[in-house]
């Protein structure tokens, strides 16, 4: 029995580490299907957990934040994408400094307004309900494994079927994946790369803030300089795994998940570091990568 | 005539960025100008602050190369941060270990390690590049994790010290730790590994083969497979040499100011290398100017926090501005290349017109 609940507890932190992942991975997945490397993830993930805290707590509504986390991520997305198609940025040094002028920003921002440094916690400020599902939370272990989780949780799980649909299914979803296979192509049949690189690198953005309104207010409500910790570079890692398959990219994410719910378990029960098991899932993707263009290699002979 | 262009665009740029970073003070309801002139007067102000400008520079001048070298060829090597990282740990374990050695036996010894290990970690995904097609902006991202991750591991699992309470190695050799060369300053002799590297990069970019390939390698791929030039080798062999700068880096910041690795020291180090490569235009003089001028910006910026209350983030900030600045510059015209190198794979990556 208490091994069973051991399981249930590693499998819902899992789901609870793997959905900023997730909704990140999302967007970086549609950076990939448009044909660009999209590195500002971090960066725009960033912009959200401040957001969604800081006008969260000024709104008096940890929702509020969470829908001008998005806002802020989409327009954040915008900017980025102004540089990259518009003004012809250079799309890794865009990206960087995106990434540069989000971690400055933000504790920049966080020094003038609140007066502390490195991290900020509201006082009375309640952070997004645990959403218990009617009927369904008091289930045996699946009740606890699956439906009392923070609303953004659940957000993730549609979020996956919306962007296979959305890119497979729709119209600016397969003009989008037209435009990254071949841009010229694409153009000669009067799609417009340019908008479809401002419609994905947009709505990516939208999925960022997202992901980063669940750090600051989806369990607990505070910020922390650079928070993100690089979560934006594991969903790119969980791409390039993928190769830009969603289903498979959200799974990857689960797994990054799963090795981070059981980094916190052997914390405590193992003699290992547990930065042994933190730098496997980048280990992973470099191997898949590698793995990946053998193959490509291998075929054409 | 060309190239006071482009000292005019740098300094375009850099003057820009400086202005927006001053509003950005103004509109948070502080004195910019006076902001300024704090930072100037702690910068370059006193013997002390010189010194503080040249050891916040040391590491940025060996980044800023690192980051250099790859470019010229064309590579864009994400992967400095690592190295410094491998670099940094291997050269504290060669002065925690190798204690009996005399001092400049030790020293000398720990920044070849240092390197070593950092260009070994640098050849991995240059190897993967040249044999495989894999993108290294990809790799060298992950790797750098990797890297930050592996030696925090080491310093906590197998060369953990009892009683250590935050992850750092032992201390090395005491004939190891390089001298302060003014008091009250951190500033210690690898500044002067750093500007002896310059010199090295600068020789080999302008006089030696190995220079002329590379630069046929950044400007052509195509046209150096024709002309016989090794181009595979030649990958692998640039990101070697890009990584061990990088190490270096790393050694010079445990033999010169920290005496021991600690885990997570550099936060960005790394990056700011690629800043300091792009501001410098790409050419060894204008990384160790721009190194220069970052260095005066990081060391005054900590005076500035302490004694106006502006946050040092600010400088972050102006840094990103001035990178936005150089990624939308025309005349950055390799930068654009880049993506059209036919050494690059075939993958959706490269398929990325940057824009149009």
């Amino acid at each position: 029995m208490e091994f069973l609940d051991l399981i249930v507890n590693v499998s819902a932190s899992t789901l609870r580490l793997a959905t900023p992942l997730i909704l990140v991975a999302m967007a970086g997945l549609l950076s990939y299907q448009v044909g660009l490397i999209n590195i500002a993830l971090e960066g725009l993930m960033l912009i959200g957990a401040f957001v969604a805290v800081v006008l969260g707590v000024a709104a008096g509504s940890a929702w509020t934040g969470v829908l001008l986390a998005a806002i802020a991520g989409a327009i954040g997305g915008a900017f980025f994408a102004l540089f990259v198609t518009d003004l012809r940025a250079d799309l890794i040094v865009a990206g960087l400094a995106m990434n540069f002028l989000a971690l400055g920003g933000t504790a920049y921002l966080l020094q003038i307004l609140f007066n502390v440094q490195g991290s900020y916690t509201p006082a009375d400020f309640a952070s997004l309900p645990v959403l218990d599902i009617p009927g369904l939370s008091d289930m045996p272990f699946l009740g606890k494994l699956l439906f009392r989780h923070s609303p953004l949780v659940y957000v993730s799980w549609i979020i996956i079927p919306l962007t296979a649909i959305f890119l497979y299914r729709t119209v600016p979803g397969i003009h989008i994946r037209a435009v990254g296979e071949d841009p010229e192509a694409a153009r000669t049949v009067g799609i417009s790369v340019r908008g479809m690189q401002y419609l994905a690198l947009v709505l990516g953005g939208l999925l960022c803030g997202l992901a980063g309104a669940h750090l600051s207010v989806g369990d607990l409500a505070l910020f922390r300089e650079n928070m993100t910790d690089g979560r934006g570079f594991i969903a790119l890692a969980a791409v390039y795994f993928a190769a830009g398959r969603p289903r498979l990219a959200a799974l990857a994410c689960l797994l990054f998940g799963f090795f981070e719910a059981l980094q916190f378990r052997l914390q405590t029960t193992s003699n290992i570091p547990t930065q042994f098991f933190q730098m496997m899932p980048y280990l992973m993707v470099v191997i898949m990568l590698v793995a990946i263009s053998v193959r490509k290699e291998w075929q054409k002979g | 005539m060309k190239q006071l262009q482009e000292v005019a665009r740098i300094l375009v740029t850099l003057a820009l960025a400086l202005i927006i970073g001053g509003i950005i003070m103004q509109l948070s309801g502080k004195d910019a100008l006076n902001a300024y002139q704090v930072l100037w007067n702690s910068a370059v102000g006193t013997d002390r602050a010189i010194a503080d400008t040249l050891l916040k520079a040391t590491p940025l001048i060996f980044t800023g190369l690192a980051t250099m070298v790859a470019f010229k060829a064309g590579i864009f090597n994400v992967g400095v941060e690592g190295s410094l990282y491998m670099g940094a740990f291997a050269a504290a374990w060669v002065g925690f270990t190798f204690i009996d050695l005399p001092g400049l036996a030790l020293i000398t010894l720990a920044f070849l390690v240092g390197g070593l290990a950092g260009g070994l970690w640098g050849a991995i995904p240059g190897y993967f590049k040249a044999w495989f097609k894999v993108d290294e902006v990809v790799t060298t991202i992950m790797l750098n994790y990797v890297a930050i991750l592996f030696t925090e591991y080491l310093v906590l699992g197998p060369f953990f010290v009892p009683g250590m309470s935050n992850a750092m190695s032992a201390e090395v050799a005491l004939q190891a730790q390089l001298p302060r060369i003014i008091s009250r300053s951190q500033w210690n002799p690898s500044f002067f590994i750093a500007i002896g590297t310059f010199f090295v990069v600068l020789f080999m970019m302008r006089r030696m083969t190995l220079g002329y390939e590379v630069n046929v390698l950044g400007t052509n791929a195509t046209f150096a497979r024709w002309a016989g030039i090794p181009v595979r080798r030649l990958i692998v062999l640039v990101m070697f040499i890009s990584g061990f700068i990088g190490g270096l880096a790393g050694a010079g910041q445990v033999l010169g100011v920290h005496y021991r690795f600690v885990a997570g020291f550099s936060r960005g180090l790394g990056f700011d290398g690629i800043v300091v490569a792009l501001l410098g235009r790409n050419s060894p003089i204008g990384v160790l100017l721009a190194a220069l001028f970052f260095g005066a910006l990081r060391s005054g910026a900590a005076t500035m926090e302490m004694f106006v209350r502006i946050p040092r983030d600010l400088i972050d900030i102006v840094q990103a501005l001035i990178i936005f600045f150089i990624a939308i510059d025309i005349g950055f015209g390799w930068l654009r290349r880049r993506r059209q190198a036919p050494t690059e794979p075939s993958e959706p990556v490269a398929v990325a017109p940057a824009g149009d």
